[in-house]
């Protein structure tokens, strides 16, 4: 199959699946996700009050109607305002990503360098007692809450030893990424590595039991060459698939962290959308990020078949 | 010795260049602000920026107390005749706006035309303004043009109405339908910020991300619920710091040391938006933050008994603390099916849960000891107020547990107490899903294992425990509501039958209270209007509708080179009135 | 995944069960398991642990073996005095004046009772209420694991029976299984939390584990799916068909056992992930209810706490989540190796 084909398949199989997203948001949080007419009425509102807010932002209407508005929403890719704050909705992305990426990309990159190269370390080592003790501190590690490591981060390194600012951001890439993001990252990687690494030993591990390591060793190369050269090019496939197809999930996933640290990313953005029933950032969110995972995933399969002309596109 | 280095220090050039250093606070706000336009401001961290943004025509004294109203936009004090229901504010001359492109490059005044047009945006239903309750019904004609609008689609902002005149240029005449003393108050909270109609008109439907008004700083930096950064406003008029110091010392130490200087000293104002209670308290034992609101549950670290600290204390961090005119109060809905009625077997039910609720052991263990009992629902610093008032329903299970027994609500097999007709007995307690409202469930858990009642939790959003309250769907609830202006009226009035389905959440209509309550509505503060107040306070006991409970206490924790500090009960925020000592600040 | 080629012989369990014998850390790791597990046992039994809701310390009261850190606010409980003094009625009327005239006059001589004897210090320490922290960190055990183990259960069988169906029928089938696997792995994991647990509403322990098993079956899905494609058209269960199998037979009396290693190493994983996850639910409100204690409750309630020095709810709920999770994890790799033994080299 060629790939445009392959292109056009791809992309014409994500519209059921985002319709289901749609479908879903729309009818989990219209149903239940609350009321915000209420809180925006404010303390003393009459009941002609919140009637005149529903109308306003549009939940009195029948539920396809809204349903209906929602779907144009995302063609035209205009959510309207936030209804907390009035501010546009694709501002509030815009404003939201750049810390969140400035999170998340040093953390991944991190990971995957240093899950690499110990993975890669353990493999030359396998079965030895090196091997099963580095895979068992890892475990250990990986074991303890992220929110017992941020607890304790933030206290004994920022406060206690005042190594980095206890919280904070600032305008300023460089300085985001030198002084505030550090703590956090390396906070986050204590149990993003470990998961990580035993995925990409077993990634490495599947390719030494291949016939073309055989081959190699057979031939006289040296086992270091054998892992740098062949074996890794081939790990790499998968490792790098992986590393794309985890960012969308990474996107919302590090609440944790911005919460702590006073981090104008997006996961602290949603959670704040859902306490104040901000429909309009939930479903934004929620198509934003259902479309960043299939691209991933699209990408993560064109990426395979580039780096491995083998595997067929299907 | 160090004293002397210092002068030689600061005498030499070097120090002169250092000498006027920028002067920058650090602040935090402990949840999200929602948007600058005043009109729309509900929560009191969006109310604290705006009162440095926007200028009310009245305000708050800075050190007296209790809180005392003083002009602010105003020039003077209005004057009120015909019983409290014509008002004449006159303005202060040269107030210009801060600057904005839609001035294209002139100096705006603020006029008497600005503040009618203020007032009027409060009914317009566009703005679906939390606070027009504090103008709604009041000012004639005002309501006839909401109703207009509701039917045109289009508030009519030109239209002359007898209840707003503007007299001249700095001259306005509000006439009222009826006696209000508490109009005073209304102007003087921090959304009724004065705004400029060509502004709104202009930046129409972003109107919260352009805030443009007359106060000491203007916003010049905002990163939604993040990071605001306020600057002075180059327009701002000449102002002198003159306050009256009270007799306590710390006033007085303040007014010595702030006396003569101009209105605003501090030159930039950094706020940041951090949730997490030990982020704020690390930051600002790290001096990354000027001045905090202490949280309860880090009281204990920072304070003995009701004092700072020594380790803090010698570093000069120094502690304001001030009972918040607030009251945490229990209330039954009177219009459940289970709990509601007037029958004694459902009086001696109710009365018997509140009473079952040990205050003490919540001040000591939830809040730490920053709270105070007060069963009076009007707070202490509040006109009004009764400290010495005594409650009838004081922690007592075991006088609980007898009038259940002898009321017919026996213990089944189960161990847990039934109806008097044998049916199941629950109650059901609404809380968020918030860490402390658990606190306050495994609390509530307790008070009914008192009583053998069986204890059901409900946790819901923050908007749907309004919802359902206003809907008289909830049974139990610790509610809390802190003062808009420091009148024992905006209390009282909680329990209102006609404010069922608005925030008489217990949903309480007794033809008796009601009567009582509408004539304390003509009375100004006097001891008449107490006396109605106690018995309203009373029956709200007898008939076993609420039970207040508490009274938090506001900590403040300032860096030493904070200077001017007095926490106020009422005003959102002070921060125009201070200043920072930039030899003791850490350098940025 | 690597999956063995050969048609699992019945000698599969116990080649595997040798080979984790020989594994010493795989046999320390089902040790401390088994240990953990014999500790829930004992606690659902009630026979460990009974009360944890008993305030049997101080507020606050510290491990032993920091004696004299007490906290001075920690006084004991004063109990009541039952018959408060008249307050003044303003002149109004007492609807239960009678029968609390009554009661006064019966029992008159209730004025006030003794303080309750409280420990001072607690083998692992108080929490605020002077619950006994060890009491709490072994019926937390019990919810945190039972939450993991029953939650992994549904998510496994949810996961199982939507692989099985899609991988078997193939068609139609397949695609409607995969399309919601796309939905639900597309939806970012946060909001389908808050999604979910505003359907379920906050009812008790079931729905955290509703929550976790709705939101955790999609990696199952995808295993046990591409391993029933591989089955279907093998012999052993074309020849089941040809004996007139039915389809359910051949789905789950056939196939389902030759899955079974697949789906062990699934599950446990699943209990590790899940524990883990609980704590987060607490963190945003969704936690176990106040009357049942759990780790995560434990954790966030232990939030604050390490400022104000008092460590060691956070040390015992962080130690008890650490070593069971380490073991469990250890375990599922020597599980893993055991059956799996092209793993190894």
């Amino acid at each position: 199959m060629n790939l445009g084909a392959f292109l056009l398949r791809r992309l014409w199989q994500m519209v059921p699946t985002l319709l289901g997203v749609v479908l879903l948001v729309f009818f989990l949080f219209n149903w239940v996700g609350g009321d915000p007419a209420y809180i925006l009425a404010g303390k003393m509102a009459n009941p002609d009050d919140i009637a005149n807010i529903r109308h306003q932002l549009g939940i009195d209407r029948p539920l396809w109607e809204q349903l209906l508005i929602f779907v144009r929403q995302i063609v035209t890719a205009d959510f309207g305002n936030s209804w907390a704050t009035q501010e546009p909705v694709s501002a509030i992305f815009r404003t939201r990503l750049e810390p969140s990426l400035v999170l998340l990309i040093p953390m991944l990159l991190l990971e995957t360098a240093v899950a690499v190269t110990v993975a890669l370390a353990v493999a030359a080592c396998r079965g030895t007692i090196l091997d099963r003790s580095l895979m068992a501190a890892s475990t250990v590690v990986m074991s303890i809450s992220l929110l017992v490591y941020i607890i304790l981060g933030q206290y004994v390194f920022a406060f206690l030893l005042g190594w980095f600012p206890v919280k904070g951001w600032s305008d300023d890439l460089w300085r985001n990424l030198t002084t505030y993001a550090v703590l956090p990252v390396l906070l986050g990687l204590l149990v993003s590595i470990a998961p990580s690494l035993r995925l990409y030993r077993t990634f490495i591990l599947d390719e030494i039991g291949q016939d073309y390591v055989r081959t190699a060793r057979a031939k006289g190369l040296s086992e270091t060459r054998i892992l740098l050269v062949h074996v890794l090019r081939n790990a790499a496939i998968p490792i790098v698939t992986n590393v794309l197809m985890g960012l969308p999930a990474l996107l919302t996933g590090a609440f944790l962290l911005e919460r702590f640290f006073a981090i104008p990313g997006i996961g602290r953005e949603i959670i704040l959308a859902v306490e104040r029933s901000d429909f309009p950032i939930i479903k934004a969110a929620t198509v934003y990020v259902a479309m960043a995972t299939m691209a991933a995933n699209l990408l993560g399969d064109l990426l395979y078949h580039w780096l491995d002309p083998r595997v067929h596109l299907e | 010795m160090g004293r002397l280095l210092l002068f030689l220090l600061l005498a030499t050039p070097l120090a002169g260049l250092a000498a006027s250093p920028e002067k920058v606070l650090h602040l935090a706000l402990s949840a999200a602000e929602t948007g600058f336009d005043p009109v729309m401001t509900s929560d009191l961290n969006t109310a604290s920026i705006e009162q440095q943004l926007f200028e009310s025509l009245l305000t708050y004294d800075y050190l007296a107390r209790p809180a005392k109203l003083v002009p602010r936009l105003a020039a003077d004090m209005p004057t009120v005749t015909d019983n409290g229901r014509t008002w004449v504010f006159r303005l202060k001359r040269g107030v210009y706006f801060a600057p904005d492109p839609v001035f294209r490059g002139a100096r705006r005044e603020a006029v008497a035309q600005d503040v009618a047009y203020t007032l009027m945006r409060f009914m317009d239903p566009k703005n679906r303004s939390p606070y027009k309750f504090l103008v709604e019904g009041k000012i004639i004609g005002l309501d006839e043009l909401a109703q207009a609008a509701r039917r045109t689609g289009h508030f009519d902002y030109d239209a002359k109405i007898p209840g707003l005149e503007v007299l001249d240029r700095y001259t306005l005449r509000v006439r009222l339908k009826t006696t209000d003393y508490n109009f005073a108050h209304a102007m003087a909270q921090p959304m009724y910020g004065i705004v400029a109609r060509e502004v709104i008109e202009a930046y129409a439907g972003d109107t919260a991300s352009h805030p443009v008004g007359t106060g000491p700083y203007h916003l010049v930096r905002w990163i939604r619920s993040s990071r605001m950064v306020l600057e002075r406003n180059p327009y701002f008029r000449h102002e002198v710091w003159n306050f009256e110091p009270g007799s306590d010392p710390d006033s007085q130490r303040i007014a010595a040391r702030m006396r003569g200087k101009t209105i605003p000293q501090i030159d930039r104002i950094d706020i940041q938006v951090i949730e997490e209670p030990q982020s704020v308290w690390l930051s600002f034992g790290k001096g990354e933050l000027d001045m905090i609101g202490l949280a309860g549950q880090f009281a204990p670290l920072a304070l003995q008994g009701n004092r700072l600290r020594h380790k803090f204390a010698e570093r000069g961090i120094r502690l304001d603390r001030i009972t918040d005119p607030s009251i945490a109060y229990y209330f039954i809905n009177q219009q459940d099916p289970v709990l509601g009625g007037m029958s004694p077997q459902k009086i001696a039910l109710r009365r018997a849960i509140f009473m079952a609720q040990n205050d003490e052991e919540m001040i000591r263990v939830i809040d730490k000891g920053q709270a105070v009992r007060n069963a009076y629902p009007i707070p202490p610093g509040v006109a009004g107020a009764d400290p010495s008032y005594r409650s009838l329903l004081d922690y007592d299970p075991v006088l609980a547990n007898r009038l259940l027994d002898r009321m017919g609500f026996s213990r089944g097999p189960d161990g847990y107490r039934r109806m008097p007709d044998g049916s199941p007995l629950a109650v059901r307690y609404t809380s968020s899903l918030s860490s402390q409202d658990r606190e306050l469930d495994e609390m509530m858990k307790k008070s009914l294992d008192r009583l053998s009642i069986r204890f059901v939790s409900e946790k819901l959003k923050f908007p749907e425990i309004l919802k359902a309250e206003r809907q008289c769907r909830v049974q139990l609830r610790l509610s809390a509501w802190i003062a808009d202006y420091p009148d024992g009226d905006n209390f009282m009035q909680l329990w209102y039958g006609p404010h069922t389905h608005e925030n008489n959440a217990a949903c309480y209509e007794d033809p008796e209270w009601d009567r009582l309550y509408e004539q304390t509505l003509s009375l100004p503060d006097s001891p008449g209007r107490n006396a109605i107040y106690h018995q309203l306070a009373r029956m709200l006991e007898l008939k076993g509708v609420t039970k207040v409970s508490t009274t938090h206490i506001r900590n403040v924790l300032s860096q030493p080179w904070v200077l001017g500090f007095k926490a106020h009960p009422i005003l959102p925020s002070v921060w125009a009135y201070l200043d920072i000592d930039t030899a003791r600040a850490p350098h940025e | 995944m690597n999956v063995t080629d050969a048609n699992p012989s019945p000698g599969l369990w116990t080649l595997a069960w040798r080979r984790l014998r020989r594994d010493r850390v795989g046999m320390a790791s089902l040790a401390v398991v088994v240990f953990y597990l014999c500790v829930v046992c004992l606690a659902a039994a009630g026979w460990i642990a009974p009360d944890w809701t008993r305030e049997v310390g101080v507020n606050y009261a510290p491990p032993v073996f920091l004696p004299g850190d007490q906290d001075e606010t920690a006084v004991p409980l004063q109990q009541t005095s039952a018959v408060a003094a008249p307050v003044d009625l303003y002149g109004l009327k007492d609807p239960l004046a009678r029968v609390l005239d009554a009661i006064r006059a019966a029992h008159p001589e209730d004025q006030s009772r003794p303080a309750e004897g409280r420990r001072l210090t607690l083998i692992l320490g108080g929490d605020k209420w002077g619950h006994d922290i060890l009491t709490k960190v072994i019926k937390g055990s019990e919810t945190s694991i039972l939450v993991g183990l029953i939650a992994a259960l549904l998510a496994t069988a949810l996961g199982t029976v939507m692989g099985a169906l899609a991988g078997y029928f193939g068609r139609w089938v397949d695609d409607f299984f995969n399309w919601l696997y796309g939905v639900f792995t597309a939806i970012p994991y946060l909001l389908l939390i808050f999604a979910i647990a505003a359907v379920l509403q906050q009812k008790g322990v079931s729905t955290i584990i509703l929550i976790l098993g709705l939101t955790g079956w999609t990696g199952v899905f995808r295993l046990v799916r591409a391993e029933y494609l591989k089955h279907k058209s093998r012999e052993y269960v074309l020849a089941a068909g040809a004996m007139g199998a039915s389809h359910a037979r051949r789905m789950f009396i056939h196939i389902l056992p030759n899955t079974s290693h697949v789906l062990l190493v699934q599950l446990s994983l699943n209990v590790v992930g899940f524990i883990k996850s609980e704590v987060i639910l607490s963190f945003l409100g969704f936690g176990v209810p106040v009357d049942v204690v759990s780790w995560g409750s434990m954790l966030n309630e232990a939030q604050n706490e390490l400022i104000l020095g008092k460590w060691w709810q956070l040390a015992a709920a962080g130690t008890a989540m650490a070593v069971l999770v380490t073991a469990f994890s250890l375990l599922t790799d020597a599980l893993r190796d055991a059956l799996d033994p092209k793993l190894k080299y």
